[in-house]
C-alpha cells in the first residue's frame, strides 16, 4: 500500500520514472534559457552601468544601429522566446514519439 | 492637429470595419452550417496561431504599450518582454497538462482538481474580477478613440463607446455571428504595420521592415535633441523592471481566457505548435510598438512641441494615433489604424464580458444558488450579467485609475497571484489540497491589492508589492502558503491524485 501511494505521487522535483522524467528535464532546460537570457542580462546591464540612468558599455555598443541592450531586449528576447518554444516542441515531440513507440500507440 | 471636431474619414472606416466583421461572421455561419457540419472546420497550426494572437491582442497591445514606451522608453520594454516571455511559461508548464486534465475553464479546473466547490467558487470570483479590470482598460482605450473620432471629450467618448460595444456584443450574439479570428488578426497586423512603414518612409528610415529599422531614429533622438530613449534605468530601477516583467509573465500563464485557448485545437501537438505561431504573430506587433513611440518622440521634438509630463500622460494612450496624425499620414490610413485598435478592444471586451457572464450564471448561480435552474433561466441571467458587468466597468472607466497598460497589468498581477499558483501546483504537485489552494488564492487577492489597501500606513508593503508588479514576491509567497497549508492538512482524495498521475502525467507509460 505504501509503495502504491508513492507510485501516484506527482512532484515536479521528484518526477515519476518514464515519460515524466524526460519531460521535466526538457522543461528545466527551457526555463533555464528563459531565466538567464531575460533576468540575467538585465542584471549584467545593471552591474556594468556607470551612471544612475544605467549608461555603460552595453548601451554604448551598437548593433544594427540600435544601442546593444535595446536591441537585445526589444528585438532579440521575443525572438529568443520563439526559439525556446520551437526547441521545446521539437524535443517534446521526439520524446513523445519514443514513448509512444514503446507503448505501441499513436502519440497524444 | 485634427483634434477639433470629428474625424469623419477615420470614423467611416472604423464603422465599415466593424460592420464587415458582422457580415463576414454571418456568411461564415451560413457556410459552416451547410458545408462543414456542426463541428466547424479545422484551421491548421498557422490559423490556430492567428486565433491565439487575435484572442490576445487588445487595446493594451495596440495602444497602451506604445503609450508607456513613449512615456518611459526602455523601462516599458518590460511589457514587451513580459507579454511574450509569459508564453514560454504557459507552453512548458501548462499547455499540454491542462489539456490532458480536460477542464475547459479556470473555475472548472480548480474546482475539480482540488475537489472543492468552494475553491471553484473563489476562482470564479477572481476570474470575473480579472475580466472587469481587463475590460476597464479596454473601455479607456475605446473611450479615448471614440472621443477622438467624434471630436468630443473623454467622458462622452467612453459612454458612447460603452453603448456601442455592448450593442455590438448583443447584436453579434442575437445574429449568431461567428468569430473569424484569422480575419481579425489580418486586420490588426495590417492596420498596425502599414502606417508604420509609411511613417518610417516619410521620416527617411528603413521602411521595408520598420520594426527593425528604427535604431537610427533612437540615435538621432539622442544626438539631435538629447533625448535618451534607451537609458535602461531612467524610469525605474532594476527591481522595478524585473518585478514588472515577472508579474506580466506569470499573469500571462494564469489568465483564464488565455488558458482556455488550448481546447480549440484537436490535439495537443497541434495546440503546442499553434502556440509558437501565436507567439510569432504577437511578436510581430510587439516588435513594432516601440517604433511608434520613438517616432512620436522624434516628430514632437522636430516640430518643437514640448508637452508637460501631465499633458504627455493624458495623451499617451492615444500616442499611436497621434504619431500617425503628426507624421501627416492620409486620413484613410489613420482610419485603418484606428479600426485595428477599435476592433482589438471590441473583441477583447466581447470575449471577456461573455466569459465573465457565463461564469456568473454557471459557476456561481447554477452551482451554488439554484442547481435546478433551467437553460432558459441561465441564458437570461447571462445576458443580464453582460449588461451588469459592462455597467460596472463603465463606472470604473469614467475615472480611469491609470494608463491602459498599467490597468491591464493589475489584472495580470491578480492572475499571477491566484490562478497561476493554483494551476502550477495543481498540475505539478499531487499533494496540493483544497485548504492550501483556498488559503493561497485568498492571500493572493490580498497581496494584489495590498499597495492601495495598506501602502498608506505601511510604505514597505507598497515597495514589496507594487500594484502593477506584485506577483514577483506575491506568486512565490502564495506558492509557499499553498505548500505549507497543504502539508498541515489531509491530502486530496485518492482518485484526484491517481487521475493526475495516470492521465495527466502517466499517459505515455
Amino acid at each position: 500500500m505504501e509503495h502504491d501511494r508513492e507510485w501516484y505521487d506527482v512532484n515536479i522535483f521528484r518526477p515519476r520514472k518514464g515519460y515524466m522524467t524526460g519531460e521535466v528535464v526538457i522543461i528545466l532546460f527551457v526555463l533555464l534559457g528563459w531565466a538567464v537570457a531575460n533576468f540575467g542580462v538585465q542584471a549584467i546591464l545593471w552591474l556594468l552601468s556607470e551612471t544612475p540612468q544605467g549608461e555603460g558599455i552595453l548601451t554604448r555598443l551598437t548593433f544594427l544601429s540600435f544601442p546593444w541592450h535595446f536591441w537585445f531586449t526589444a528585438q532579440f528576447l521575443p525572438l529568443w522566446f520563439i526559439i525556446l518554444c520551437i526547441l521545446f516542441n521539437i524535443y517534446i515531440d521526439r520524446h513523445t514519439e519514443q514513448h509512444s513507440r514503446r507503448k505501441d500507440r499513436s502519440h497524444d | 492637429m485634427t483634434d477639433a471636431g470629428p474625424n469623419l474619414i477615420p470614423l467611416i472606416i472604423v464603422t465599415l470595419a466593424l460592420a464587415s466583421f458582422i457580415v463576414a461572421g454571418l456568411r461564415a455561419r451560413a457556410r459552416s452550417a451547410s458545408d462543414y457540419g456542426i463541428g466547424g472546420r479545422y484551421i491548421g497550426r498557422i490559423g490556430g496561431g492567428a486565433a491565439i494572437a487575435s484572442n490576445w491582442m487588445s487595446a493594451a497591445s495596440l495602444l497602451g504599450m506604445g503609450g508607456l514606451l513613449y512615456l518611459h522608453g526602455y523601462y516599458a520594454l518590460a511589457y514587451v518582454i513580459g507579454w511574450t516571455g509569459g508564453y514560454v511559461l504557459l507552453l512548458v508548464l501548462m499547455a499540454g497538462q491542462i489539456r490532458r486534465f480536460g477542464k475547459y475553464t479556470a473555475p472548472d479546473f480548480v474546482g475539480d482538481r482540488y475537489a472543492s466547490p468552494m475553491a471553484g467558487l473563489i476562482s470564479a470570483g477572481i476570474s470575473i474580477t480579472i475580466s472587469i479590470i481587463y475590460c476597464t482598460a479596454q473601455f479607456k482605450g475605446i473611450g479615448m478613440l471614440f472621443a477622438w473620432l467624434f471630436g468630443t471629450d473623454y467622458r462622452n467618448g467612453v459612454i458612447l463607446g460603452a453603448v456601442v460595444v455592448v450593442g455590438y456584443v448583443i447584436i453579434s450574439g442575437v445574429l449568431g455571428v461567428a468569430r473569424n479570428q484569422q480575419l481579425q488578426y489580418t486586420l490588426l497586423i495590417v492596420s498596425f504595420i502599414l502606417p508604420l512603414m509609411v511613417l518610417a518612409y516619410k521620416l527617411g528610415y528603413f521602411w521595408v521592415l520598420p520594426q527593425f529599422g528604427y535604431g537610427v531614429a533612437i540615435q538621432d533622438l539622442k544626438r539631435e535633441f538629447g533625448i535618451n530613449f534607451a537609458a535602461p534605468f531612467a524610469s525605474g530601477s532594476l527591481f522595478q523592471w524585473i518585478s514588472l516583467c515577472f508579474t506580466l509573465m506569470v499573469g500571462t500563464a494564469g489568465l483564464p481566457h488565455v488558458l482556455s485557448r488550448f481546447y480549440v485545437v484537436p490535439n495537443i501537438r497541434d495546440a503546442r505548435w499553434s502556440l509558437v505561431w501565436g507567439l510569432f504573430f504577437i511578436a510581430l506587433i510587439y516588435w513594432s510598438a516601440p517604433a511608434y513611440a520613438v517616432f512620436a518622440r522624434l516628430l514632437e521634438a522636430r516640430s518643437g512641441v514640448s508637452l508637460s509630463p501631465a499633458a504627455a500622460e493624458r495623451m499617451a494612450d492615444l500616442v499611436v494615433i497621434k504619431t500617425a496624425v503628426m507624421g501627416g499620414l492620409p486620413p484613410w490610413m489613420i482610419g485603418i489604424l484606428a479600426a485595428g485598435a477599435v476592433s482589438a478592444a471590441f473583441f477583447t471586451v466581447a470575449g471577456l464580458l461573455i466569459t465573465g457572464a457565463s461564469s456568473f450564471s454557471h459557476d456561481i448561480y447554477y452551482r451554488f444558488i439554484n442547481p435546478r435552474a433551467s437553460e432558459t433561466t441561465k441564458m437570461a441571467l447571462s445576458k443580464a450579467a453582460v449588461v451588469a458587468l459592462a455597467g460596472v466597468v463603465l463606472v470604473v472607466a469614467l475615472d480611469p485609475p491609470g494608463l491602459i497598460a498599467e490597468i491591464t497589468a493589475v489584472a495580470f498581477a491578480l492572475a499571477g497571484n491566484t490562478i497561476f499558483p493554483a494551476f502550477l501546483l495543481g498540475i505539478w504537485w499531487g499533494r496540493a489540497n483544497r485548504h492550501g489552494v483556498i488559503a493561497g488564492m485568498l492571500t493572493g487577492v490580498v497581496i494584489t491589492f495590498s499597495a492601495p489597501l495598506f501602502g498608506g500606513f505601511l510604505p514597505l508593503v507598497a515597495d514589496i508589492f507594487p500594484l502593477t508588479s506584485s506577483a514577483f514576491f506575491g506568486a512565490p509567497t502564495v506558492i509557499a502558503i499553498m505548500v505549507g497549508v497543504s502539508l498541515l492538512t489531509p491530502p486530496p482524495p485518492d482518485e484526484v491524485r491517481r487521475f493526475l498521475a495516470e492521465q495527466v502525467h502517466g499517459h505515455m507509460d
